[in-house]
């Protein structure tokens, strides 16, 4: 294991416990929040945002040098129309199942044995998506991000 | 088991450490915070493409994270639990449900490029337009497909 690797282990172990000590890796914490009767998890979204926002910008002015990846090169999509569609497809699946990807591994992690079925749908759907689009074996990625060339968040 | 963490932690507690976080890895890394992205390394391995192999470590954080918290405040949903949508389906339907449900997040997702972590909390702090459009989009959909499920259900979901 490289450094990078255990240093991402770490990041993800804290996400992952901010996100079940939330609840968001429950259906009816989820539903509550789709069907605009419990706030919290917007509030969370738009807190850590805000806490983010401010960092990274500071970072990016003053040309920040990160200690386990060079200069610092902030990954942005410019707007395209498969940002709308596939939004539209995603928010009904998010919808559904009261899971995002996030809530797969950690609903898994908190022992729920239902994860499974979330986790073996996502990377199907992902498999269909990739087999729909044409040139296999070239790492198309979905959007041209200004860096970082491969695979997609 | 131990039920010495208060569940659920306060949102002002746990949204401003979700955005160290975000802003944490980016600083050190240079890595952009997203989950959805492990999921693919899976099918690119399987199709002998070069894989990232930092986002599995990452996913494989996240589920140690979940497994901590469960283990310090409880699970509700440990075994086959599904909270409301686990009553109002019978086990066979709810897996099914999940499996379709799971396909249309696969399939979105790496049709937007990202899920609502990388698009939804670092695209939006990276100030993206893309991940702008393709957040709101996702929570107006939900909204909308939730309400609509809601009323189908006769109130039930």
């Amino acid at each position: 294991m490289n450094r990078v690797n255990g240093v991402c282990g770490l990041f993800g172990l804290a996400f992952g416990f901010l996100f079940a000590a939330a609840g968001l890796n429950q259906y009816d914490v989820i539903h509550r929040m789709l069907l605009l009767e419990e706030i919290a998890p917007f509030l969370i979204m738009g807190s850590a945002m805000a806490t983010a926002l401010p960092i990274l910008w500071l970072l990016e002015r003053r040309r920040w040098r990160t200690p386990l990846g060079g200069p610092l090169a902030l990954r942005r999509w410019a707007f395209e129309r498969k940002h709308l569609w596939g939004g539209v497809v995603f928010g009904t699946g998010w919808a559904i199942t009261g899971a995002c990807p996030g809530t797969a591994s950690t609903t898994l992690g908190a022992g729920s044995l239902l994860g499974i079925v979330l986790v073996v749908g996502i990377v199907a759907g992902i498999a269909l998506r990739d087999a729909t689009v044409r040139t296999p074996g070239t790492a198309t990625p979905d959007s041209v991000p200004q860096s970082a060339p491969v695979g997609a968040d | 088991m131990f039920d010495v963490l208060p569940i659920p932690l306060p949102w002002y507690v746990v949204g401003p450490l979700m955005g160290l976080t975000v802003a944490g890895l980016y600083a050190v890394t240079n890595k952009h915070l997203g989950v959805s992205g492990a999921y693919v390394q899976v099918v690119d391995f399987a199709r002998g493409r070069p894989i990232e192999g930092w986002r599995l470590w990452f996913l494989a954080g996240t589920f140690l994270g979940a497994a901590v918290v469960a283990m310090l405040g409880g699970s509700p949903q440990a075994g086959f639990g599904y909270g409301e949508l686990g009553e109002y389906l019978s086990l066979p339907a709810l897996v099914v449900t999940l499996f379709i449900g799971g396909v249309l997040i696969g399939f979105g997702a790496r049709c937007a490029g990202a899920c609502t972590s990388g698009h939804g909390l670092t695209g939006c702090a990276t100030r993206s337009r893309g991940s702008l459009v393709a957040v709101v989009t996702f929570v107006v959909t939900a909204v909308a497909v939730t309400f609509l499920l809601h009323l189908l259900t006769g109130g039930d979901l």
